[in-house]
């Protein structure tokens, strides 16, 4: 019998093992055992075992193909690449991954064995037990190398589902038919009766009603909207409130706020000095207006990372005023780059640029990993990812995109305008000129507080001051500092009042003129804060351990091996001078139709949007530190749907509101919650709370005041008929609502000029996603509802419950003043008469009737509270909030409705939709 | 030492045995039990709570181990007191005053960025304060803090913190949440997140700020990527102490009762129909609690039955140290109401001129008060308990500050410096009569057993009974610490008292 030589170890192993369980004294055994291992070998050579030499290096081959390429493949994790026998051999940061033969002693074998110190492959179960003794086998064997069809040139399939391009899967058989209203519905019922759950049945109408006008469009219905499809038996009755909504100007904002978490939105740059971002309200209405268009989502992710390299435009005029459209809509697309212009910045970064940029390339690679990618780039800024195939060269490849880059500040006008503000320009020099009149005269009447203080002063101090700055000895310096310290702390008001009669007269005649000046220059001409380029392309080094004081290598922009076929790659002309167009590349790459992760990333969130938790329930991280999909296939279906429907978000939206699967009611079934508590399988709809910036829509809606900026849209206008200058009229700068004393006072806010509250009052009551948002003070209201940080992307709002909501929504100055406009609302539209004050009310805040008995319980509320306000007469006398038309009313009676109307925006079912 | 980070442990989650056991206990666990445990799994680094999974996330759950400390009061310097006039005795300054820093120190200068100051083109600057020994460990303190150095064998002082954030924002955010960027839990978020609260009607994490204001802002004290539950509450010096906790000025008397009777009765019949939503009972309890706050938060200000000495002692009856003073009595009696995270920021540290004025006008106003912090928590049992913690943001130069140039500028002023200083902690287990590390000749870099920021928050967080390799959140695809990949610094074993 011959055995071959690359089995000797093996069969070396074998006879170890049984020498070792063989007492060593009986011969017999060991015989036995002997023969037994002849046999082995026999069945060895000729049957299940006795593969071929190659057989046994294929079938180890493929294990690494399958379940360590991925990493340490191309994008050489830890250094280690497992694609040929010599890198093997050479190994990775820990050494040599195998020792030929040595199967036990192989980093390699222990750590998918999990045997030592380091397991793999990272998050995920061990290897199968067959995978195992392949590996085991093969290593024992002596580790050669055959050539497998993957080990050809050929790219092998990335192991990670996520980093494989989806597949269409094709629409799943079930037994119950009549319940599918279209494919989504198949997959979710195919779930459910494979773990014998049953849906819940549809949800009645009127809870239809106001969770999909929360979701499309995060508003309340009002109650003629309400009414209108309630009496609409017709069978396309709901179809046409969907449309409906997708068509209202409010979708882009209710959705637009959405993409806005994900990408960190604010209005300044956090830290001490928290920057004022002037422009980054237009990449805000930028978001809205594409949400409100449908723009296509590949066109919407183009826009906002290289919309300047792929159109780039002016604003230049063709022969009169009119700019073309189609040098808008590139303008337009620039504006999407301001996604980068809103990062975090602290003031002293300008002292030191590396240390600048470093911050800016940071936060720009992890927010397009976040956003787009769906992939936490962030760990392998300071070492290869631990848990995905990122190398930490990949990380700094896609830094090098962004090298070259910068913010920039461009006229958002043509050319024409630009010469009207240089023709007028000497307006601003009239301006100067007044002021420097007014100051003169000011410095004189300072200049005698400053001498008269001068003679108080001790004899030293005044002979210090004396002597001309540069020629003063130490301690004169010293002495002189403190004296002008003094001299700085002289107040306005102070020098106004030392003024002589004269110099007063003409002083305040200035300051008038300066007054009148300032209403003559022009406006402060618009920009926009965008990406642009910077004269030189600095280059990017890979930072050692992440420190941006130390650099390692060289790196080139490159997209992330593990997601990357061989030809894409960023190239660069050898043009000079160069044109940079790597974000473009960047952009181009993420929208190819078959990217792994672009449209799966952006359809998840369409679906948590709608169903509460996504299919990957952790949407900005699609890597094996994130959940895994509940429905993978639908998932797949949906991402290949997206892109076949040319991108379109309102076609997905429709497509999932439509579906039976989000007409389910969100009450549980006894049955039903044993087997599946969390509702993973969507067996019902999942009940939510509304988010901050809803509650606070939800509020004015109900109270009346609510100020939409354009006339809400007549029920069902088809959407051509919208003017598209209406949505013109959303958005705008931020809007400061103003602070209750305790908000403003209090001493979160840094200084109290941060916060100036919007003169007009209507615009207090604009919808929350125009409220200012401000890294270092986030809006109070806001902020107790859980309010996203805005300095990180956020995938997705936290929920907490907590009394400082309950003490908010109980005593809070905006609250009242809310529920007293409720009250105002409710007596001018019933008059007099609580109880159709209490129905209205109803209807207006929670879109339903009261029951009889609840009519009673809140008659009584009123009739009691009534009593106590007339027997307190004095406190009644207080109430003077009534408009002049509601003066017949009874103070007492309008102080118990607006007490029943704050109770309502305090009941649960205010605030959670079912 | 610290500042080398072999390994990235924060990112070394265990892989496929826990997420199943997570998921376990999620899917089938059900029942309350099952639920407790699935928080502690996710404290523990096992991943989130599922988004509906109806806890308190304040509940108090147990220490990884027995907790030396139940409490913190981070006295937070902001502005940056110097070293060598405080804690850290530079006998060599006083000698060299004037000249340029020794050749030895400016060989690394360009690793020394600072806000304004070209080391080598500054002079040193000797400090007016004195130092002397005190206590029977003969620990040196600058006449400065006289009253704080009666509690000297109380203290240990170490003098080789260090960090690189060389501005107050950055700086402020660095030593609460150990990252100087923005979006980090701070240490108050992170010790409530592990241990939650003991307090039925206060928040667990609470703020006060005495003169001006906290650079970093809101968020210097915020909850970053924690859930907002559990970030700083700031106790406001106008209006309500904390804000919304006090019926408004709309309910007549007893309205309030009302409307929260007529809300229960209405909430309690939205539930009957909902019984499996737990989140919709949480509400409804948060009412009764929010109602309770009303009460403890007047309670816990109102001063009227201190007696005359405590207030004395604390400083109340001098209107330089009574702002600081009131604050640091109030922190005592929210350590006595179960509050479990206090910091009191007293700002003005900033002395870019004249540091020698600028820090006797600082130490008078909070000297004394904390003199009668240390002293009123030993009396009364509480400091074996509590932890105090002294220091800013960074320290400050040896040398002068550079903005000579400008007229108000002069030469005793001194700039940033987070390359060296002095924190010091008291209580909580600390062995006091301490010194750890070292400063080099001058004062102006930690050379010996340097700490990093992380270092002191892994002792933080161990003297309260929770390991900071353990205490992890997942956010952003791993698990992240207070401590970051760091804290490696064996520094809570030197420090406790054996």
């Amino acid at each position: 019998m011959f055995v071959q030589r690359a089995y000797w170890p093996f069969c070396w192993q074998v006879m170890r093992e049984i020498f070792a369980r063989c007492p060593a004294a009986s011969w017999e055994g060991h015989f036995a055992n002997c023969s037994v291992l002849v046999i082995l070998l026999c069945v060895f050579e000729t049957s299940a075992f006795a593969q071929s030499e190659t057989s046994i290096e294929q079938a180890g081959i493929a294990v690494l193909q399958k379940n360590c390429i991925s990493c340490h493949g191309d994008p050489r994790i830890s250094n280690l690449d497992l694609r040929q026998r010599e890198t093997i051999l050479k190994g990775g940061t820990r050494g040599p991954a195998v020792i030929p033969g040595k199967a036990e002693e192989s980093i390699l074998y222990q750590a998918a064995a999990h045997s030592g110190e380091l397991k793999m492959p990272p998050g995920r179960a061990r290897l199968s037990t067959e995978e195992l003794e392949s590996l085991q086998k093969w290593i024992s064997a002596g580790a050669n190398w055959v050539k497998t069809a993957a080990t050809v040139g050929q790219k092998s399939e990335p192991s990670w589902w996520s980093f494989r391009k989806p597949q269409r899967p094709s629409v799943p058989e079930v037994h119950d038919k009549n319940w599918i209203r279209n494919p989504i519905d198949a997959f979710i019922l195919r779930q459910l009766e494979e773990s014998k759950l049953t849906p819940a049945p549809s949800a009645d109408k009127r809870t239809l009603l106001r969770r999909v006008f929360f979701d499309l469009i995060g508003l309340p219905p009002t109650p003629e909207e309400l009414k209108l499809f309630l009496g609409d038996s017709s069978p396309g009755a709901y179809e046409k409130v969907v449309d409906y909504l997708l068509a209202s100007p409010h979708y882009g904002e209710r959705w637009g706020k959405h993409w806005l978490d994900v990408v960190r939105y604010a209005d300044t740059g956090g830290y001490q000095t928290d920057l004022y971002y002037k422009d980054a309200w237009l990449y805000r209405d930028y978001v809205i207006g594409s949400f409100n268009k449908d723009k296509p989502y590949d066109r919407f992710v183009q826009e906002q990372i290289a919309g300047d390299e792929l159109w780039p435009d002016n604003l230049d005029l063709h022969g009169s005023y009119y700019i073309p459209e189609k040098k808008m809509e590139h303008m337009e697309a620039r504006l999407g780059t301001s996604l980068y212009a809103i990062s975090p910045v602290y003031h002293e970064s300008g002292l030191d640029v590396e240390n600048y940029f470093d911050m800016q390339w940071t936060d720009w690679v992890d927010v397009t990993g976040s956003a787009f990618l769906g992939l936490t780039l962030g760990c392998a800024r300071c070492h290869d990812h631990k848990f995905d195939a990122i190398s930490q060269r990949d990380y700094f490849g896609l830094r090098a995109t962004f090298s070259g880059s910068d913010r920039v500040e461009i006229p958002l006008v043509h050319r024409m305008d630009l010469f009207d503000q240089w023709q007028f320009y000497p307006r601003h020099i009239r301006l100067q000129q007044l002021r420097a009149e007014a100051e003169k005269i000011s410095n004189q009447a300072k200049r005698r507080i400053v001498d008269s203080l001068k003679a108080d002063l001790p004899k030293e101090t005044r002979e210090a001051y004396e002597v001309p700055e540069g020629k003063r000895s130490p301690e004169q310096q010293k002495l002189a500092a403190k004296f002008q310290e003094a001299i700085n702390r002289i107040k306005e008001e102070e020098i106004v009042a030392k003024m002589i009669p004269v110099e007063k007269g003409k002083y305040e005649e200035l300051v008038k003129e300066i007054g009148k000046a300032y209403l003559q220059t022009l406006k402060p001409m618009p920009t926009a804060t965008v990406l642009g380029h910077s004269e030189v392309m600095p280059d990017v080094h890979l930072l050692i351990r992440g420190d941006y004081r130390n650099k390692g290598e060289r790196i080139k922009p490159a997209f992330p091996a593990a997601l990357r076929d061989e030809n894409e790659v960023i190239e660069e002309t050898a043009l000079r001078p160069l044109v940079p167009q790597r974000r473009k590349a960047l952009a181009l790459w993420l929208t190819n139709p078959g990217h792994p992760l672009t449209a799966r990333v952006m359809v998840n969130r369409i679906w948590q949007g709608h169903f509460g938790n996504g299919i990957v329930a952790t949407p900005n991280d699609f890597g094996r530190q994130g959940q895994p999909p509940t429905h993978p296939e639908l998932l797949d279906w949906l991402a290949t749907e997206f892109v076949s429907r040319s991108w379109s978000l309102k076609q997905m939206h429709r497509l999932m509101v439509l579906s039976s699967t989000y007409r389910m009611s969100s009450r549980a079934n006894e049955a039903n919650l044993k087997i599946d508590p969390q509702n993973h399988y969507l067996w019902r709809m999942n009940p939510r709370r509304l988010e901050a910036e809803a509650i606070w829509d939800s509020v004015l809606a109900a109270a009346g005041t609510l100020n939409l900026k354009a006339d809400p849209l007549k029920y069902f206008r088809p959407l051509k008929q919208i003017n598209p200058a209406l949505l013109n009229e959303l958005g705008g700068p931020p809007v400061f609502p103003p602070l209750s004393l305790d908000e403003r006072e209090g001493g979160d806010l840094l200084e109290k000029s941060q916060w100036p509250d919007s003169l007009d009052p209507n615009e207090h009551t604009r919808r929350g996603v125009y409220v200012y948002v401000k890294r270092s003070f986030s809006f109070p209201m806001f902020k107790t509802f859980d309010a996203p940080d805005a300095s990180l992307s956020c995938e997705r709002r936290q929920n907490t419950t907590v009394a400082p909501q309950s003490l908010a929504l109980l005593n809070n100055e905006f609250i009242h003043r809310q529920a007293r406009a409720f009250a105002v609302r409710l007596l001018r539209e019933n008059g007099d008469h609580p109880a159709a004050c209490i129905e209205n009310a109803w209807l207006l805040a929670l879109s339903r009737l009261p029951t009889e008995e609840e009519k009673r319980k809140n008659l009584e509320f009123l009739f009691t509270l009534e009593q106590r306000w007339r027997n307190d007469g004095k406190k009644a006398e207080t109430v003077n909030w009534l408009p002049e038309q509601l003066r017949t009313i009874l103070p007492a009676r309008a102080e118990a409705l607006a007490k029943l109307c704050l109770t309502i925006f305090n009941l649960n079912e205010f605030l959670y939709v079912d | 030492m610290s500042d080398l980070k072999p390994r990235c442990n924060g990112c070394a989650g265990e892989g496929p045995e826990v997420r199943s056991r997570r998921d376990f206990l999620a899917r089938f666990g059900g029942g309350f039990g099952a639920v407790a445990a699935v928080h502690l799994l996710a404290r523990e680094g096992f991943g989130e709570l599922p988004a509906s999974q109806p806890v308190n996330p304040l509940a108090a759950k147990p220490p990884h181990f027995p907790a030396k400390a139940k409490a913190v009061i981070h006295l937070f310097m902001h502005g940056g007191p110097s070293q060598v006039d405080t804690f850290d005795p530079k006998p060599l300054l006083s000698r060299l005053h004037g000249q340029p820093p020794p050749p030895s120190i400016l060989k690394s200068e360009e690793k020394t960025f600072l806000q304004f100051t070209k080391l080598s083109e500054a002079p040193l600057l000797a400090p007016r304060a004195t130092f002397k020994k005190y206590g029977n460990s003969g620990l040196e303190i600058s006449s400065l803090f006289e009253n704080v150095a009666q509690s000297a064998d109380d203290l240990a002082v170490i003098r080789s913190c260090y960090h690189d954030a060389f501005t107050h924002g950055p700086g402020v955010q660095l030593i609460n949440s150990g990252v100087f960027r923005l979006g980090h839990p701070s240490m108050g978020a992170w010790a409530v997140y592990g241990l939650g609260s003991e307090s039925e009607n206060l928040p667990a994490y609470m703020v006060m700020v005495t003169d001006g204001s906290i650079s970093a802002g809101a968020p210097g004290y915020g909850a970053g990527f924690l859930p907002a539950v559990y970030q700083g509450t700031l106790l406001r010096k106008k209006g309500t102490p904390i804000l919304n906790a006090r019926a408004a000025a709309e309910f007549a008397p007893g309205e309030q009762r009302e409307v929260l009777d007529l809300l229960n009765w209405h909430n309690q019949q939205h539930l009957a129909s909902r019984p499996d939503n737990s989140e919709l009972a949480a509400r409804i309890s948060s009412y009764e609690l929010a109602f309770r706050m009303q009460t403890a938060v007047p309670e816990l200000t109102d001063l009227s039955r201190e007696s005359e000495s405590t207030k004395k002692l604390y400083g109340l009856d001098d209107e330089i140290t009574e702002p600081f003073g009131r604050n640091c009595l109030l922190a005592r009696r929210m350590v006595e109401r179960g509050v479990r995270f206090i910091q009191i920021y007293k700002d003005g540290w900033d002395a870019h001129t004249s540091c020698d004025e600028n820090h006797a006008k600082n130490a008078r106003a909070v000297d004394k008060p904390i003199a009668g912090l240390l002293t009123d928590l030993k009396q009364r049992g509480m400091l074996e308990t509590t932890l105090l913690i002294w220091g800013g943001e960074f320290g400050r130069t040896p040398v002068t500050d550079g903005q000579a140039n400008s007229e108000v500028r002069t030469s005793d002023g001194r700039d940033h410096n987070p390359y060296g200083f002095s924190m010091w902690m008291a209580g909580g287990g600390i062995q006091g009569g301490k010194v750890i590390g070292a400063t080099d000749e001058i004062g102006l870099r930690a050379v010996e057993d340097k700490v990093h920021v992380h270092d002191l928050h892994a002792t933080i967080l161990s003297l309260l009974g929770l390991d900071h390799t353990q205490l992890t959140y997942f956010f952003q695809g791993r698990n992240h610490r207070l401590t970051d990949v760091g804290g490696d610094n064996n520094l809570a074993s030197r420090l406790i008292r054996a």
